[in-house]
This record gives structure tokens, C-alpha cells and sequence, in this order.
């Protein structure tokens, strides 16, 4: 840049030129840092907002002596709207659990059966047949018993098991996320409940 | 008059060129000389690559069509695509056009690919161009994958919750990245947002982009001379050899150009028609997650990984799903560095012949099973499949009434008989002339042992039930047949 | 563009999509709304739900035949509306309203059961027939008797198994068979017999002696009183 012929102008300081852009340099390296911070960071909180602390809400079914809704030793499928969803959701909010009435146990305690409709192989919905006590996968063939148990094909485990609890004689089952085999529903991940963003639900229930 | 008018092109023409120089810099491009042996004959096997292109440009210009229509939102998705296919003016036929224009580009990608795989195109100095070409394969199955999603249909959202479940079983990060995936704890409005935002900006995108790189790659570095066995590719002297041979080259706008156009209209037509002779796909069931009937299927580009995860072993199960795709991309993109140099003639290289030979007849035979899916219980066989008449004809009481039970007992959602019915278990249409009664009750009391495929019915067969359906399995043979008998078995009843 | 050759197929997929005809793939609005509930067509319902074992039209199939019009004339309308709904304990016969844990709506299960009226039954009420509902007061002796007179020419002495012509004919006094089958379905067999596979109903003297006379509602009741002593302690 510097010719040797040009003569040096006395008040400029040759050696902060070099100084003074870097200077510069930093400077913009710095404030365009903050600005891609700036943007960065609500744009990844963003992304990740879909990860984020579940919270536990209950799905009331039905009076736990109703016969008609929970006949005794009988696999029931029952529908409802899974409140872990938007207004937009439509149909897709439905959700299913198959119920079976056990009836009292030795305490005279109602116990129950409810397993996810979603298969434990890799996701499809199952389907109960009464007659061969069987519930059967239409995707990869997987079978279960009527306990839950896998019965033949792919599926790796069970049903998917869904925490229920009896409050004020009315059976409530827990709404469920999508179960998969390392985010169940009775021992949900752990990684998935990093989320620090607390969805408006959870904060009502 | 016709002097006025070429005079006046002449002048406007003249006043956007002074500004815009396309001459200076399009010019080149179009005109930028390609070797003799591509401009010939031999051309032909070069259209494949504009033919992807050009149905990348139908996709974008019939996707535009629909997202002006097109509800992305998962309560009204489905009733938007009701709209296109039966009340929009030639809505249907879009979406038709857009589907086939999306299989074919499949299609096309992926048979370019073999092309170039064939002749060695991707050896040096080719080999940034062919890893751009992979990743365009990966973006065109994943605008596949969304678009499928984006039907939002029974089908699409199975198709998901299967994508999901796969998904989940990434070791520690499974869950975590479910949730990415769907955009939350559930599939639903949510997961249609993102796959919308995914199909329609993000992986078009990509796509624009990557092509703009393999194409500046394709300019830069020349296309690549047809094959010709004895002349294998060495990185030292090739430059120079090809600028040679581009010397006595032709330039690209002219008889290539030409080619790529011409194959380019006829794919656009053989799509139109078959658009509107086949027709759009779906929307399939509603996508409603409660009801049982569903029976999932992914659209054919997936049909072989169907397959291949319904056929694949259980204990290697996760590792087919989850490794496998990557190591087969790994393998993919390894290829130029595996063999940079050397022959690139087909008939000098076996060894690439044959990979392009079983893996086209894997892919084939995976998606033929993958179609037909026998792995897959029919869930309506057992009150919909009759029995055939001639076994009805033929039957004692006791036989019939244990065919009844077979039905009852949904053994036909597995089990055909005289082909209809489930194909998971054997065909019972002679299973008479195999088992014998007591082979018969072992097999239907304790299933296949280990928990193998068939589940054990002990507990929920009655004795009368097995006596008359053991009865009637036993009377399933072909005329004149004997039942089975093991060795020094006296026959019972 | 000229009209050489090669422009044809541009010109006829014009004049194709300009005509506004209807191209092949054109999709037609489905009858259904897609949810298994809306299903109201009787052929549907049927074809889904009762032909595997009543067969295809109603006939040779496994189960009772349902494609019988004298069946279907003696068959009270609620009777019909209650089997499908309960099925039948302890046969074959699986319930099907979605109350009994079925695949069918209420609704669903009446367009079957009133369908198969108007679709293979013949209108007017028969007063001469015996009643389809089991009737007490049948004595299992004087059913031996009337069982050697109307039936043992085919099904053999007490029902062992016998011949009809070439046919062979199963035995009837298997203690399965008698477990799986309900009375009423072996009243309504001896009734309209099983005309798909040329068993003579109450009335019919095919292949019966001919001293054969019409069976009256006692000789009905007897029958079913004998079969019912055939079976087995256990099952009873």
C-alpha cells in the first residue's frame, strides 16, 4: 500500500494506521456477534420449543361402575380428545386406549387394564379382536395378548401400558405423548423433560 | 412487414442486452464446448440429469398451484384436498401432475445416477459433482417423504408416526429428536406446520441450491466423454487430455441441447398423460388416529424400506433401521474416493455392473414385497373371506362348524385358504395332507415356540372348539389325499 | 409448431384437457365419508361382516344359511336384530354391535338385519309352519321315533352318519358339534333343513321314505329334545 516516494504527512502516525483497522475488524467482528446472537438464540429457543416439559394432565372416561362402558373381563376401545394438543388439531387429536375391567381385587380395589393403541414395533395403530383374545398390528404383523403381552412378529416389548387412576369413582387415564420404546408412557425420557419452556396447560393443571 | 418487425426485435432486443449482457455472460455458458462423443449418438445417455431438472420445475410450479389452495393446518388439510380433487378446476389434475411429476423425478434421479454410475462419470475430477448428486437423491426422497406427509391422510399420518417410532430409537437422543420431528408430545397440527415448512421451503431450498452447485460444477469442470474401454481416467494427465478432446468439442446449445429438450417435453408428456389417465393419489382414510381399519401403506419410493424392516431379523432390527440408511449414504458418497481413477467403461468394470445389478434387483424384489406386504394380517378376513363352496359341499356338520370357528377365531386374518385371506402363516388349503390331529392341536394350543409368529391360542379354544376345527383342518386335502400320519401312528376315529 | 408428426400428441393432450371431457383419472366424489360408522349399504355390511361364514350370497357357507326364505319367514325381526347384536354364547356366532364390543353401530346392525329380509325373503306370513322359537314339551322318545321316520336315512341310525345318494353325511350326535350348536339353530334346521346342501325341510320328501308325513311343531320339538339328549354331560 505505502509507496516509498510518498512523502509522510507529519500528523499521521504511520504506525497506528495498521492499529487502527484492526481496531475496526474487532469491532465489527464483535458487534456482528451480537447481532447474530441476537437472533440466534430466540431462533434456537424456537426450534427447540418443541422439546419442553410435559405436563401430566388427566382424561376423566367414565364412572368406574358404568357396566355398559366397562364391562367386566371385556377389552373395550375408548376415544377421546387428548387435551396434549391445539385447537387446530382436528381429528388427529382423537385418541384411543383399550380398557379392561379386571374387576376388584383381593382389597376390593377396581383394577384395569389400558394400553396405547399404538404399537410398540413401530407405531401403527393395533386392533382388538374379542374372539381370539388378540390384539393385532395391520403394519409389520405384530400380535399381542389380551394382557398385553407380544405375542408373535416384530414388536421388541408389550403394549404400551397407560398410567389410569380412579378419582371420585371415575376412571381417568393419563394423556398420553406419542409412546416410543425409549419414551414410554408409564416411565417417560428423561431428555425430553430437559425442556425449560413450561407449555400454558401445564401451568393451569 | 416481417422487415419492420425484425428490425423493432432488433431494437428492443438491443436495449436490454446494452443493459443486462446476458451475451457476455449466458452465452458462455450455453455455449460452452462439451467432448464430440457427448454431442453424438452417444448424447442420448446424457438426457437424464435435465430430465430431473425439468420435472424439479414442473414440481415447483405445480406446488405453487396447490399451496394457493392448500390448507397446511391438520383439522382442514383433508377437506382443502377434497376441494382440489372435486370442486377446483383441474385441481385434480395438479395434484395428479404433481404426484407423477414427483415419482418421475425418483425416477429420473435415480436413474441418472446409474447412468453416471455405469460410465464411471464420477471418477476424477467429478467427484464434488456426484456427492452433490447424492445429497439431490436424499432431498428428492425427502421431498418424497413430506409430500406424503403433507396428504394428510391416514396413510400420512401412520406414515409419520412409523418415521417417529424409527426415530425413537436413536440410542439417548430417540425421544428428544421424536419431539423435533412431530413438533411436540403428538402428531397433529403441529407436525402438518413443520412438514409443510419442510416440504415447501426448507428442502426446496436445498434442492435449489444444490442443483445450482451441481450445475456450476457440471460447466466448470466440463461434462464428462462416453467411456471408452482402455482409456482409463488418470488425475495427472486427464486435464490436459480433456482439454484436448473439448477442442475438437461441439458446443452444448445445439444437438445436446437439442436432446435434453426433446427427452425432457416427451417425460413432461408420459407424466400428463399418465396423470390424467391414472389420476391423483388419495387423499387415502381420514386422518383420524382412532379408527382401526387404517391399514398404512408408504407411497412406492418407501415401499422397499417397508420391506426390508418387516423382513429384517429382530435382533437386527434397530440396526437395519437406524445404521443401515446411513451406512448405504456413507457408501454412496464414498464411491469417487473408493475408485477416483481407472477404466470407466461398463464392460471393464464387472464389479460396477454387478452392484448396479443386485442392488436394482434388492430394491425391486424389497418393493414387490413391500406392495404386497404378506407380512401384514388382513384384519377383515375373519368376516369377510369365505370359505370356498367346494369345501362347504364336502363337509361333515362337525367340519363346518369348526370352519366357523377358524373364521371366529380370526385364523383367516393370517391364514388363506385357496389364496384369500391373510399370507403372514401358511396357506391351510392342504394342510390336511401336512399335519396330523395331534400336530394340528400342538400347533394352534402353543403357537409357534419361542414366540415365533404364530401367538398360542390354549387359553381361548375350547375343547369342542379345537375337536371340530382340528376336524376341520384335518378335511382340508386334495381329493383322494390320505390325512398325515406320523410314523407308526394308528389313524384316530 | 406445424402439424409434422411429432406434434401430435401435444395437439391431442390440447384437445384432450380443452375438450373438458372427463379424463380417466378424473376422481369421482366417494359415496362414503370414509368413517366405518357411515357404512349403510346392506351388500357392504354384508360383504364385510357375515360372508365368511354365512357365504357370499347368503348361502353355502359354513354357518346357517341367511339367503332362505322360509328361514327368513319364521325368523322374528327382533330375534334377527338380537343375534347380530349379542351373537350366540358358545357357538360360532360372534356378537357384533359395538355395545357387545362388535364392529357395528346400532344402526348398522338393523340395515342387516331388516336387509336380509328385503333382500332374500319373500313377503307374507306363513300360519302352517312350525314356530322358530323354541317351544318347552318335546320329549326326546317320541323324537327317536320321528327321527328314524324323517331323518336316519341320511344321518344314520341316532345320527351316527349315513349316505344321501353319493353324499356322505356326517354324524350329528358328535358331542362338538352339539356343543358348538345352539338348540335354536338345531330347531331351525329341522324346520327349513339346509337347502344349499340338499337337506329337505320340514315339509320336503326328498330322499325321505315314502310314508313320510309333514313334521308337525310337537314332532319339532321332539327332534330337539332328542338332539339336545345326545349331547354331551359335560357340555349340557
Amino acid at each position: 500500500m505505502s509507496e516509498p516516494t510518498a512523502p509522510k504527512p507529519a500528523d499521521a502516525p504511520t504506525p497506528e494506521e495498521p492499529t487502527r483497522r484492526s481496531a475496526m475488524l474487532w469491532i465489527t467482528g464483535g458487534v456482528g456477534a451480537a447481532a447474530a446472537a441476537a437472533v440466534g438464540v430466540p431462533v434456537v429457543g424456537f426450534l427447540a420449543g418443541a422439546v419442553r416439559a410435559r405436563p401430566i394432565d388427566w382424561v376423566p372416561i367414565g364412572k368406574v361402575t358404568d357396566a355398559a362402558l366397562f364391562p367386566v373381563n371385556e377389552t373395550r376401545l375408548h376415544i377421546f380428545r387428548n387435551p396434549i394438543h391445539e385447537e387446530w388439531d382436528g381429528d388427529s387429536a382423537k385418541t384411543g386406549a383399550y380398557i379392561r375391567n379386571l374387576g376388584k381385587d383381593d382389597k376390593g380395589q377396581e383394577q384395569f387394564w389400558v394400553f396405547s393403541m399404538i404399537c410398540a414395533h413401530l407405531g401403527c395403530p393395533v386392533t382388538w379382536f374379542p374372539q381370539s383374545a388378540l390384539f393385532m398390528c395391520p403394519c409389520h404383523g405384530g400380535v399381542y395378548y389380551e394382557n398385553g403381552d407380544r405375542a408373535s412378529g416384530p414388536p421388541p416389548r408389550g403394549l404400551y401400558k397407560m398410567p389410569w387412576r380412579i378419582k371420585e369413582g371415575v376412571l381417568e387415564v393419563q394423556a398420553p405423548h406419542l409412546p416410543t420404546l425409549q419414551d414410554t408412557l408409564e416411565k417417560p425420557s428423561d431428555v425430553v423433560q430437559l425442556g425449560i419452556i413450561k407449555r400454558d396447560r401445564g401451568e393451569r393443571a | 412487414m416481417k422487415r419492420i418487425l425484425k428490425a423493432v426485435a432488433n431494437t428492443v432486443g438491443g436495449w436490454f442486452e446494452a443493459r443486462l449482457r446476458l451475451k457476455e455472460s449466458v452465452m458462455p455458458i450455453l455455449e460452452h464446448p462439451i467432448p464430440a462423443g457427448a454431442a453424438g449418438p452417444k448424447g442420448w445417455w446424457y438426457v437424464f440429469g435435465s430430465a430431473s431438472m425439468t420435472l424439479l420445475f414442473l414440481q415447483i410450479a405445480t406446488g405453487i398451484g396447490l399451496a394457493l389452495v392448500y390448507v397446511p393446518s391438520a383439522d382442514q388439510a383433508y377437506q382443502s384436498l377434497e376441494y382440489l380433487n372435486y370442486r377446483q378446476p383441474f385441481g385434480w389434475f395438479l395434484r395428479s401432475i404433481h404426484y407423477w411429476s414427483g415419482s418421475g423425478m425418483v425416477v429420473m434421479v435415480v436413474v441418472h445416477m446409474t447412468q453416471v454410475f455405469l460410465h464411471g462419470s464420477y471418477k476424477y475430477p467429478r467427484e464434488l459433482t456426484w456427492i452433490f448428486g447424492v445429497c439431490l437423491l436424499l432431498l428428492t426422497l425427502g421431498m418424497a417423504f413430506t409430500g406424503q406427509v403433507l396428504r394428510w391422510d391416514a396413510d400420512a399420518y401412520w406414515g409419520v408416526g412409523v418415521g417417529a417410532s424409527m426415530a425413537g430409537r436413536v440410542p439417548v437422543a430417540g425421544p428428544g429428536i421424536v419431539e423435533l420431528l412431530i413438533g411436540g408430545p403428538t402428531i397433529g397440527a403441529s407436525t402438518l406446520s413443520r412438514f409443510f415448512a419442510l416440504h415447501v421451503f426448507i428442502i426446496p431450498g436445498l434442492l435449489l441450491a444444490l442443483v445450482g452447485g451441481h450445475l456450476w460444477l457440471v460447466i466448470t469442470r466440463g461434462i464428462s466423454e462416453p467411456p471408452v474401454p482402455g482409456q482409463p481416467v488418470d488425475p495427472k494427465t486427464y486435464d490436459a487430455k480433456y482439454h484436448e478432446e473439448v477442442k475438437k468439442g461441439k458446443p452444448f446449445l445445439g444437438d445436446a441441447m437439442t436432446k435434453d429438450a426433446l427427452f425432457s417435453s416427451l417425460v413432461v408428456l408420459v407424466i400428463v398423460a399418465l396423470a390424467a389417465i391414472i389420476g391423483p393419489k388419495g387423499p387415502g382414510g381420514l386422518p383420524d388416529p382412532t379408527l382401526t381399519g387404517a391399514n398404512p401403506r408408504p407411497d412406492w419410493p418407501f415401499l422397499w424400506l417397508f420391506g426390508l424392516l418387516s423382513l429384517s431379523p429382530a435382533g437386527l432390527e434397530t440396526f437395519v433401521m437406524l445404521a443401515f440408511p446411513a451406512v448405504l449414504v456413507v457408501c454412496l458418497l464414498l464411491v469417487p474416493f473408493v475408485s477416483n481413477r481407472g477404466e470407466r467403461a461398463p464392460s471393464r468394470r464387472p464389479v460396477a455392473v454387478l452392484v448396479v445389478l443386485v442392488g436394482g434387483t434388492t430394491l425391486a424384489v424389497l418393493t414387490y414385497e413391500g406392495m404386497t406386504s404378506p407380512w401384514s394380517p388382513q384384519m377383515g378376513a375373519w368376516s369377510g373371506d369365505t370359505i370356498p363352496t367346494a369345501v362347504v359341499k364336502r363337509s361333515t356338520p362337525l367340519e363346518l362348524q369348526g370352519a366357523a370357528v377358524f373364521q371366529n377365531k380370526n385364523c383367516r386374518n393370517c391364514h388363506a385358504l385357496e389364496g384369500i385371506g391373510g399370507k403372514r402363516g401358511p396357506d391351510l388349503s392342504s394342510v390336511g395332507v401336512r399335519l396330523t390331529r395331534d400336530q394340528l392341536i400342538d400347533q394352534i394350543n402353543n403357537g409357534t415356540p419361542g414366540g415365533g409368529n404364530m401367538p398360542a391360542y390354549g387359553k381361548h379354544v375350547r375343547p369342542a372348539e379345537m375337536d371340530a376345527m382340528v376336524a376341520f383342518l384335518v378335511s382340508l386335502r386334495p381329493e383322494g389325499q390320505p390325512p398325515a400320519k406320523t410314523a407308526g401312528q394308528t389313524t384316530k376315529k | 409448431m406445424t402439424l409434422a408428426p411429432k406434434w401430435v400428441p401435444v395437439w391431442l393432450a390440447i384437445a384432450f384437457l380443452a375438450s373438458g371431457c372427463n379424463p380417466p383419472g378424473k376422481p369421482t366424489l366417494p359415496q362414503t365419508s370414509g368413517r366405518p360408522e357411515d357404512l349403510k349399504d346392506f351388500d357392504a355390511l354384508y360383504s364385510s361382516n357375515c360372508a365368511a361364514c354365512h357365504g357370499k350370497d347368503g348361502t353355502l357357507g359354513p354357518a346357517p344359511p341367511l339367503n332362505d326364505p322360509l328361514f327368513l319367514r319364521i325368523v322374528p325381526d327382533a330375534e334377527l336384530v338380537r343375534v347380530i347384536t349379542e351373537g350366540r354364547a358358545g357357538t360360532p356366532m360372534a356378537p357384533f354391535d359395538h355395545s357387545k364390543g362388535g364392529p357395528l353401530t346400532t344402526a348398522q346392525v338393523k340395515i342387516l338385519a331388516a336387509g336380509l329380509k328385503t333382500k332374500w325373503g319373500t313377503p307374507g306370513v306363513m300360519t302352517d309352519v312350525p314356530g322358530y322359537a323354541l317351544a318347552p314339551g318335546g320329549n326326546s322318545e317320541d323324537g327317536m321315533m320321528t327321527f328314524m321316520m324323517a331323518c336316519a336315512s341320511c344321518h344314520g341310525e341316532n345320527g351316527k352318519g349315513g349316505k344321501s345318494g353319493e353324499q356322505r353325511v356326517g354324524a350329528i350326535n358328535d358331542p362338538a358339534y352339539l356343543a358348538l350348536s345352539s338348540n335354536q339353530a338345531l330347531r331351525r334346521y329341522i324346520i327349513t333343513g339346509r337347502p344349499d346342501l340338499g337337506m329337505p325341510s320340514y315339509n320336503e320328501k326328498t330322499n325321505r321314505p315314502h310314508n313320510f308325513k309333514t313334521l308337525t311343531a310337537q314332532d319339532v320339538a321332539d327332534l330337539t329334545s332328542l338332539l339336545d339328549s345326545w349331547r354331551s354331560p359335560a357340555t349340557k
